[in-house]
């Protein structure tokens, strides 16, 4: 049976984690650690209840820069009303992870540390060029958000560390974002593709990109070849679709039940291209605020 | 019993909410997992983790002395028989484990931690053998012989289902356009949310008890008794309100006997309770089957012959699901006029979970075959497919090549409802450049019984009480799809009494009468006309009451919102309840009370499948709409559009509601169900990667309640519970095709299959093509 | 472990297994079967509760993690009337068939109208994407949610 701590500072909270290390797991929203305990896939001893830590939560914006807290939860980042306007790809991951009972419970930290590959905080937040910052027994550090992921289910982290918050990128104008999935079921399910891109333009011109894959490698990918390409461009089709061949290049998907290697791969360069595109018309002001994309990201005319 | 003149119905045809609803929304309901019972064990099962295994050892040593343990069992310590179809199942099993989920051993222990915990403490050795997945691999010589012990058993065919009418090669020859494909329907599950739940308990005489919520009860009774060598006439079983079946909770299964046998050792009442996980591995699936189709038509656009090559993937046992050919053959024979038919079908063994009996019951996966091949052969003859259609479909006073006489039929007017409403004749083919396309497909369905047992029958008991309160007990159950409030407002109807004034028992094998099941959309025909002829009876010995204390004939009377009138002079009249009392409350008085036994006029199948097993037929036509991404393959099914031939809808708002539900089913099926399975391991056996369509991927569906009034059903209704399910899957894929020009093989068409398609740019087969009609 | 909250109004103090969760507490320690369970991995929202008027899923919380909080389940939304707005919208649409998913649905429905009293078709079939039904096929319940927010709207406006 497992035990619950619950500790009342973060300190205390690190200290147990490196005192019992490797029996004991943080839990906040407790989705799919409870999920994981349920099935067998972990067995720790301890489950240390970090939900109740203060300040660990909330979303603040200081000019350009997003402090969310590791304790947020996935639902505060859809409805946030700011988020909606300068991290849209960040709303729309928040927006087709789970149900709404799962994203009530559900933190960005907890879909952050599991290192699901198919996670859809960790694309979003990487096209945002999101920092870590993580306590531990040693003090404090930040890492880029990309060197949080290990593997499937793994992190860097150590046993005693615990993610406090990210630090991300967010430009008020001149900036677009947007988030697309290859799923079986257009709600509650997790992405056999998922895709975020990120666009910084003066003029129509593309000065900055990102693009950020997920369910297509062991762990969440940003992959700077194909921003290089977009830089510099009016993002016209060609290069999108350029940038989209050099995504598909880049990732090394499995097959399984949710499809083929070699479909996820194709799926990502048919995605990539729209999530610029659609990144590049939010960044132009092309298209209205407040429209989500389509989860494929399929649109007419009549949609905006 | 003739439906008989229906005049103007007073609740019948109404929208009534059903008689449970309110227990259900305030979470008062209890379901089996509900149910309190003072020293209650749980057990729990310890399955298969091969696929093909021979046990050469069982060791519950550890288990036993486990603290909080009171029974370990497993076939070396149980008295139990054979049991299912080909008599090849046993609920622990002795020799072999035949799927990943076949059940060894079982323990009852104090709490669930203990039972799970004792599971792990079991040892068994095993021998693994070869095992085979693929029913095509399992027909050939060198394949692994799954039922080895069972003589009759020749290369792991289970059963063979040939059917011959006319002369298929003949007609072949004479034909203008012959479509020819294969098609696939995959493992799938009925998935109720309530999982399987039984509770077993012996009184200290010996009485056993069993609550389970199955829907064949009394044969479910029979099966304990044969299998487990009880007294049949010691088991009273209990069906708890049913968190859903769709067919999954319709029969016996291992984990029925095997609480029986805890309870038996444990002397304590057990519970098994299904996890999500156990129900995905190891209760009933939907059998995935193959077909080889081949359908021919003259130039005119008259059918002339099907041709169908048929492999039925049984699983590793013969449960309902060897006989899904029964209903998937009256399709390929009887869904429209088809003068020339032949069946070559083969059930085969494969060391996988095992087929039941769900919704539909092999007709969605027949209908998926040939209903594409009516939009192909239409579109190989240039000829639109409704046209197609409605030439060739089904009549009122046909007798199909099977035999089976349909008294009514709106499959015509069904059609041309959703040719109407979908836009059909101005939107489809004109959509490609947006993706989108507009596919149909129809259904013939049982809807009046289904002899598949020595009586299709049904017992009704109606009593009326000094209050004047009227229960209906009646042999079939109430699965959550509204049979209750049906039949209680067929009974209201025929006594002129409002729909408050009566209540259902349906629950308890000591109260109620016999009946074969819940099964084949039966209940609302066989046990509604069951209801009536009581219901009916029971007023004739009211009314003779009234008579006397109305000083006027009987025949002159009659019951309206609850008083007895006299028809000529509705001021002379007396309360029904009163008449009531006036039979019961003197000397040699007698209770108001009547019995019915329903067996409707259908026939067994001979030996060349012929016969008219139903006493009636559901007919419908669906139009689906979808836009397909040709970049991910991912399909949205914006719009269905249904129209069935119910015969009566006798509450149109359970009508819609089963229609609507079952719709669903098919949409799941048609784009997202699959048990996927690796090895025979179920890649993932929870909800998530099952596929269940939500609130999102269902559009709003259109339903249209044909009414034909059929000659026999109860004032005019046919059964309607499964026919939803049918057509979507053959109507989404039409339609994918119109949006994509491609040919969907198989179901579900989960993204990365259509995408495959669209990349191989998988097409009709048009064998023959007389006229210059172009291939592909 | 000893925790204290307020189900459906009254105030319970308990001793609880740490790892019990939120589902089971609510079914076994205070015999509140209304709640229903179809999958304990939050698939399903079978189990959904509301924790200080938030849907959660209580198969996937733990008990003592809502400490000092407040649980509504299906049993506590009854008014002195009888049946609240959605469970009558439920009961006149049809909306619940074999009524398995029916309190989690309820639930579901409810918090969506505390946030949002007016909701579009596309909003209910959105915010209902965590509760599975297989027998409905969602017509009746997204029918029975709309047809509570304007009784709801009504009720208020009249107030
Ligand atoms: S039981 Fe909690 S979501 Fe299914
Ligand atoms: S009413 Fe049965 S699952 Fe919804």
């Amino acid at each position: 049976m497992v035990d619950v701590f619950v500790p009342d500072t973060l300190d205390e909270a690190v200290g147990f984690l490196g005192h019992h290390a490797g029996a004991a797991i943080p839990i906040a929203g407790g989705t799919d650690v409870l999920v994981d305990t349920r099935t067998g896939r972990s067995a720790p001893e301890w489950l240390v209840d970090l939900s109740s830590l203060p300040g660990l939560g909330g979303v603040e914006l200081d000019g350009e820069v997003l402090r969310l807290g590791a304790l947020t939860r996935i639902r505060a980042v859809e409805l946030d009303p700011e988020l909606q306007r300068r991290a849209v790809a960040l709303v729309e991951a928040a927006k087709v992870l789970g149900s709404v009972q799962i994203r009530t419970m559900a933190t960005v930290g907890g879909n952050l540390c599991h290192g699901t590959p198919s996670a859809e905080m960790p694309p979003a937040l990487l096209v945002h060029d999101a920092v870590a910052e993580i306590v531990g027994l040693g003090g404090r550090r930040s890492i880029p958000l990309a060197e949080l992921f290990a593997g499937p289910g793994r992190t860097t982290l150590g046993p005693d560390e615990l993610l406090t918050s990210l630090r991300a990128r967010v430009r008020a104008s001149s900036a677009g974002s947007c988030y697309l999935r290859q799923t079986v079921r257009w709600s509650m399910d997790l992405a056999g593709v998922g895709v975020a891109a990120s666009v910084e333009v003066e003029g129509t011109t593309v000065t900055s990109a990102r693009v950020a894959l997920a369910a297509v490698a062991p762990v969440p990918l940003l992959v700077g070849s194909a921003t290089e390409t977009v830089v510099g461009t009016d993002l016209p089709s060609e290069v999108a679709d350029e940038a989209g061949r050099q995504a598909a290049a880049a990732c090394s998907p499995i097959s399984d039940a949710r499809g083929t290697a070699d479909y996820r791969r194709e799926v990502v360069s048919v995605l990539v291209p729209r999530a610029l595109r659609i990144a590049w018309l939010r960044a132009t002001g092309a298209w209205p605020e407040g429209v989500p994309a389509p989860v494929n990201g399929v649109w007419t005319e009549e949609d905006l | 019993m003739p439906a008989g003149p229906v005049g103007e119905l007073q609740v019948v045809g109404h929208r009534l909410p059903k008689l449970d609803a309110p227990q259900k929304v305030t979470g008062q309901i209890a379901y089996a997992d509900d149910l309190r019972m003072s020293g209650l064990l749980e057990g729990a099962i310890l399955r298969s983790p091969h696929p093909h295994a021979r046990i050469l050892s069982i060791d519950v040593s550890a288990a036993e002395r486990l603290p909080g343990v009171r029974a370990v069992i497993h076939a070396g310590n149980v008295e139990q028989r054979r049991f299912g179809y080909g008599d090849d199942n046993l609920p622990l099993k002795g020799d072999k484990v035949r799927f990943i989920g076949d059940e060894v051993a079982a323990v009852a222990a104090v709490d669930e931690e203990t039972a799970r915990r004792a599971l792990e403490l079991i040892r068994v050795d095993y021998e693994v053998l070869p095992a085979v997945f693929d029913p095509f691999e399992a027909l050939e010589d060198a394949s692994p012989s799954i039922h080895d012990e069972l003589p009759g058993v020749v290369g792991n065919v289970a059963m063979r289902w040939d059917f011959d009418d006319g002369d298929v090669d003949a007609a072949a020859a004479r034909a203008a356009a012959i479509v020819e494909g294969m098609y696939s329907a995959p493992q799938a599950a009925p998935a109720p949310i309530e999982t399987h739940v039984v509770i077993a308990s012996f009184s200290p005489s010996g009485h056993l008890t069993v609550w389970s919520p199955v829907h064949m009860v009394f044969m479910y009774r029979k099966a304990l008794a044969d299998c487990l060598g009880l007294d049949w006439q010691n088991i009273t079983v209990i069906q708890p309100p049913v968190g859903g079946s769709f067919g999954g909770k319709i029969d016996i299964d291992s984990h029925d006997f095997i609480a029986v046998m805890l309870a038996r050792h444990a002397r304590r009442p057990v519970r098994l309770v299904m996890t999500r996980e156990e129900e995905f591995i190891g209760t009933r699936t939907r059998q995935p089957i193959h077909f080889r189709l081949r359908t021919g038509a003259d130039a005119e656009g008259n059918l002339l012959f099907r041709d169908a090559e048929v492999v039925s993937d049984n699983g590793a046992y013969n449960a309902w699901g060897s006989h899904a050919m029964l209903v998937a053959m009256s399709t390929i024979t009887s869904m429209y006029r088809v003068p020339n038919s032949r069946i070559r079908c083969a059930v085969v063994y494969t060391n996988k979970n095992y087929g039941g009996s769900v919704r539909g019951f092999g007709n969605p996966q027949a209908t998926f075959a040939v209903e594409q091949q009516m939009e192909e052969l239409a579109d190989a003859l240039g000829m639109d497919p409704m046209d197609l259609r409605l030439k060739n479909a089904n009549q009122s006073g046909d007798v199909t090549p099977q035999g089976m006489k349909i008294t009514s039929c709106g499959l015509s007017e069904c059609l041309r409802i959703v040719r109407e409403q979908s836009g059909w004749d101005q939107r489809r083919g004109t959509m490609r450049d947006r993706h989108r396309g507009l596919g149909a497909a129809a259904f013939i369905h049982v809807g009046g019984g289904a002899r598949i047992y020595g009586s299709d029958g049904c017992g009704a008991i109606v009593k009326v009480d000094d209050s004047g309160q009227v229960t209906l007990i009646s042999g079939s159950s109430e699965l959550g799809q509204g049979s209750e409030t049906a039949l209680a407002m067929i009974v209201a109807e025929e006594m002129g009494v409002p729909i408050g004034s009566v209540q259902v028992v349906n629950s308890n094998t000591d109260i109620k009468p016999w009946d074969v099941g819940v099964h084949a959309s039966r209940t609302t025909f066989v046990a509604g006309n069951a209801a009536r002829l009581a219901a009916a009876a029971a007023r004739d010995k009211l009314l003779a009451t009234a008579a006397e204390l109305l000083g006027a004939p009987p025949a002159e009377l009659r019951i309206r919102n609850g008083m007895v009138e006299v028809a000529a002079e509705p001021d002379r009249r007396i309360d029904f309840a009163r008449a009531v009392r006036r039979r019961l409350l003197r000397e040699e008085g007698t209770v108001v009370m009547a019995t019915a036994f329903y067996d409707p006029p259908t026939e067994h199948q001979d030996k060349e499948y012929r016969g008219n097993i139903s006493a009636a037929y559901g007919f419908g036509a669906h139009v689906a709409e979808v836009e397909v991404d040709p970049g991910t393959g991912m399909v949205r099914l914006l719009n269905l559009w249904t129209a069935h031939d119910v015969g009566r809808a006798i509450n149109p708002m359970s009508c819609e509601g089963q229609i609507e539900g079952g719709s669903a089913m098919g949409a799941g099926l048609a784009l997202s169900e699959e048990l996927v399975m690796f090895d025979g391991q179920i890649a993932a056996p929870n909800f998530h990667d099952y596929g269940m369509p939500t609130a999102v991927d269902v559009p709003r569906i259109v339903v249209n309640l044909v009414e034909t009034v059929d000659p026999l059903g109860p004032f005019g209704a046919k059964g309607v519970g499964e026919a939803g399910i049918i057509p979507p899957p053959a109507a989404i894929a039409n339609a994918i095709a119109d949006a994509t020009g491609i040919r969907p093989r198989a179901y579900p068409m989960r993204p990365w299959k259509v995408k495959q398609w669209i990349d191989s740019g998988e097409r009709s087969h048009v064998v023959v093509a007389k006229g210059g009609l172009d291939d592909g | 472990m000893r925790i204290e909250l307020r189900v459906n109004g009254d105030d319970y103090r308990r001793e609880v297994e740490p790892d019990l969760t939120l589902l089971h507490f609510l079914r076994d320690v205070l015999g509140l079967t209304g709640t229903k369970w179809g999958c304990l991995t939050g698939d399903c929202g079978a189990c959904t509760v509301l924790v200080d008027g938030e849907p959660v899923v209580s198969c996937l919380q733990l008990a003592c993690q809502v400490r000092d909080r407040e649980v509504t389940t299906v049993e506590g939304l009854e008014t002195a009337d009888g049946l609240d707005e959605v469970q009558a919208a439920f009961v006149s649409n049809g909306a619940a068939q074999c009524g398995f998913c029916t309190p989690g649905m309820i639930v579901a429905v409810e918090a969506l109208l505390r946030s949002n009293p007016s909701p579009t078709e596309a909003q209910v079939r959105e915010s209902l994407s965590g509760n599975l039904c297989r027998c409905t096929g969602y017509n009746k319940i997204v029918d029975a949610a709309l047809q509570a927010a304007r009784a709801r709207l009504l009720a208020t406006d009249i107030a």
